[in-house]
């Protein structure tokens, strides 16, 4: 991960001069030489039918009069369709549904007493630091109406609608907004789509003394696109940025219609050590996978029913209460409080890191009927600690090694990583053994029956069993299909 | 005929099928070891399963021949490449209504639907429970190519290259046109589009299915761009997903009158004179 921060530094260092903006669906526009940036984006996106509920979050600090955002949407908004909400559901989804962490205990092979403890952890996030711009609004004849003006929460809300970007970005340019040379012809396949730019600014007026932070807004609207513009956001920005998307649907899961959507490697032991580095494993992880991938896929990382009527488990383990009412109602999930069972609740938790050159398209998405749950989750196995005095404890003891060389394997199948830690961890219980294990089966485990395909042992040889069997079933069927019954000729 | 009297190479030559199962079921390992697919064996098995029961018994009551069962193993792999579903169930409905209305509703000694095509959409719309992923494939370019030169054997083989290519030539100059020249996107906005996997698949095994297609070749021509145009139109302006799928389900029924129209040579899968086997075996003896 260290990489990926000095990429970070590098893009902001470069930004000073350059003027740099970046947000999830729209943009930050920046003045003069404010520095912006955002490599962590959260989403809420609630669709039931052809309504769609967007939250976006600014995890923006700085200061509040150089904030502005561009984001397009497909029809001009109603006062009532803009709301402004806490960020405090945020932090609940997150926490909720973030990958985790399960310890299990090991039974003392000479004591037989169980201990069930369970502890979680959960993926500490990064707080990232963003500045931002202000705006002066004057209105102009460059093609552009205002729609509407609203003034919400903390925020001035403009809609505006545009003939052509050339206008548009002159607007805007007029107007107090510096936005980057290259965003015109971003902003044009908008306009040509028929599409309203959402532009917003902090009122400083509004804003409550004391606070730090810019509340989430929520948009919602009717419209057949389910869809989310990450293209504008790329218009000034090098390198990648993540965003979360926290879905809620009637039905099941959301998945990209246009590009791939890939399950997060889950349940992998893994050892001990990760514990205290759990935030760093899991963003070493994620980048492997992501290059797995080819950069260019939507990772799934939560899948669960988290229906009110649903009493049943809602993760296993959880790493943070379940979304209740409250939480619902500020998400944008209206449904969820009526009392029937037909009204389900199902929540998909996406993981995006896009760049320009893998992404060009925005992200499309569709519900599905799959609501199959599913959780990022990673799993630490304590061993029994002493005494070993008893006979079972050797065989104990040589189990133990073995896991230990097969967590350490894992390990680095997922994070490209060795550990220094692993030779002292593979050897700990050694002073216990009476004789020395041997074998060197950790090291077989590793995938060297395909030998071009990723260490990552997803193809392994029983994995390959069922596609021989299929190749063999198919052939012999076109075989037998080939052959005439004896009166054809 | 009689593969053991042909080498295996001939005999794999002898049906047009046969690159099109071993290139179908090439893309289904794809998908299941590189694109980490669910690799559900439960819903292939009742893929299989329904399909080959139902084509079986139809052989027996002598509605169609033996070598059917390699069309039963096409709708098969359809299936199983394209469609989801959260049950097994679903995916032996899906093979048996495919197979089902293959072997009963054949107007014209021709039935109307591809079979695949027909399992799909039906347990989708019936069920509730199944969906089609399009963007399951991704969009890597190595796969298109792949897809690419497999489907052109299988086409160039049965001679209905023209209909996956006008579809594909009709699509894609519809969307550059709106894309890159209405709407101002870059090319590779475009690219990405067409590079679809699911579509590729759609263009080259589904659409081209001799069987539902046309026999006269002006009008698959004319009836591949019509497909284009309204797969185009209800895709940009209606946001519906994995729209050839749906409009090739309406549009198949149509070849019905189309083939009553205009007449033509009806397509089969070989040659099947008692002539030319006889000297084909004659041949085979020979070397």
């Amino acid at each position: 991960m260290k990489n990926v921060k000095i990429g970070w530094f590098f893009a902001i260092v470069l930004s000073v001069s350059v003027m740099s903006a970046t947000a999830f669906c729209g943009f930050y526009v920046a003045k003069a030489d404010a520095t912006l940036f955002n490599n962590r984006s959260e989403v809420i996106l609630v669709r039931d039918g052809l309504r769609t509920v967007i939250t976006m979050s600014n995890d923006f600090q700085g200061n509040m009069r150089d904030f502005a955002m561009v984001v397009p949407v497909p029809v001009v908004l109603k006062e009532s369709d803009i709301k402004v909400v806490s960020r405090r559901v945020f932090n609940v989804l997150d926490e909720y549904s973030s990958p985790r962490l399960v310890e299990y205990y090991d039974e003392n092979p000479c004591m037989r007493y169980m201990s069930d403890q369970m502890l979680y952890n959960s993926e500490s996030s990064e707080m990232t630091r963003s500045k931002m711009v202000f705006s002066t609004e004057e209105d102009a004849g460059f093609g552009v109406t205002i729609e509407a003006k609203y003034s919400i929460g903390e925020y001035d809300i403009l809609i505006l609608s545009a003939k052509e970007s050339g206008g548009l970005k002159d607007w805007l340019l007029i107007n107090g907004y510096k936005i980057p040379a290259t965003a015109g012809e971003v902003l044009q396949p908008y306009i040509k789509s028929n599409m309203k730019f959402f532009v917003v600014k902090v009122n400083l007026d509004k804003m409550q003394t004391g606070y730090e932070y810019l509340s989430p807004i929520q948009i919602s609207f009717e419209h057949e696109k389910f869809m989310l513009p990450i293209r504008l956001g790329m218009a000034n920005s090098q390198g990648e940025q993540d965003m979360i998307v926290y879905a809620f649907t009637k039905q099941g899961r959301i998945e990209c219609t246009n590009y791939r959507t890939v399950k997060m490697p889950t349940d992998k032991n893994i050892p001990l050590f990760v514990r205290n580095q759990f935030g760093d494993f899991y963003k070493d992880l994620f980048q492997r996978t992501y290059k797995y991938e080819g950069r260019n896929a939507v990772f799934l990382e939560y899948a669960w029913n988290v229906s009110p009527q649903n009493t049943g488990m809602k993760c296993d383990p959880c790493v943070g209460p379940p979304p209740i009412f409250n939480d619902f109602v500020e998400a944008g999930v209206d449904w969820a409080l009526t009392g029937s069972t037909a009204n389900n609740v199902f929540f998909t938790r996406l993981h995006v890191r896009y760049g320009r050159d893998k992404f060009p398209a925005d992200l499309t998405f569709q519900e599905t009927p799959n609501n199959e749950n599913y959780q990022c989750r990673y799993v630490l196995t304590h061993p029994a600690y002493g005494p070993f005095d008893c006979e079972d404890a050797q065989s104990y003891l040589e189990s133990l090694k073995e896991r230990r060389k097969k967590e350490i394997d894992e390990l680095y199948a997922l994070t490209g990583k060795g550990d220094v830690k692993s030779g002292a961890y593979l050897i700990e219980f050694d002073k216990h053994l009476k004789k020395p294990v041997k074998s060197e089966k950790g090291e077989e485990e590793r995938n060297d029956f395909v030998p071009w395909a990723p260490i990552d042992n997803r193809i392994s040889p029983w994995k390959i069993l069922p596609a021989v069997g299929l190749f063999l079933f198919i052939f012999g069927i076109m075989r037998y299909a080939s052959v005439r019954p004896r009166t054809a000729v | 005929m009689y593969p053991q009297l042909l080498s295996l190479k001939d005999w794999f030559a002898s049906d047009g099928r046969h690159f099109q199962i071993i290139s179908q079921t090439l893309f289904l390992m794809y998908g299941f070891y590189f694109l980490g697919w669910d690799a559900d064996w439960l819903n292939i098995i009742a893929a299989f399963a329904g399909t080959l029961i139902i084509t079986w018994l139809a052989i027996k009551r002598g509605m169609v021949g033996r070598h059917s069962l390699k069309s039963a193993l096409i709708t098969s792999l359809g299936l199983s490449l394209l469609l989801k579903a959260n049950s097994p169930w679903l995916f032996l409905l899906a093979a048996v209504l495919a197979i089902g209305q293959k072997v009963l509703i054949r107007p014209g000694n021709k039935h109307l639907w591809n079979p695949a095509n027909f399992g799909i959409v039906a347990v989708v719309i019936l069920s509730g429970s199944a969906w089609i992923s399009p963007g399951q494939w991704g969009s890597g370019a190595l796969l298109i190519f792949i897809i690419g030169s497999l489907g052109l054997a299988v086409l160039s083989k049965i001679k209905r290259l023209e209909t996956g290519f006008t579809f594909l030539i009709v699509l894609s100059s519809l969307e550059a046109a709106r894309s890159i020249f209405y709407m101002g996107w870059g090319a590779d906005v475009w690219l990405h589009k067409m590079s679809s996997g699911s579509l590729w698949l759609f263009a080259l095994f589904m659409i081209t299915d001799p069987m539902t297609s046309p026999n006269s070749r002006p009008m698959r021509i004319l009836w591949a761009t019509g497909i284009a145009i309204v797969s185009f139109v209800l895709a940009n302006f209606y946001f519906i997903n994995a729209a050839p799928f749906w409009v090739l389900f309406f549009a198949t029924p149509l070849n019905f009158i189309i083939d009553r129209l205009y007449k033509s040579m009806p397509f089969k899968w070989f040659e099947d004179n008692p002539i030319s086997i006889s000297s084909q075996i004659q041949i085979t003896q020979d070397k």
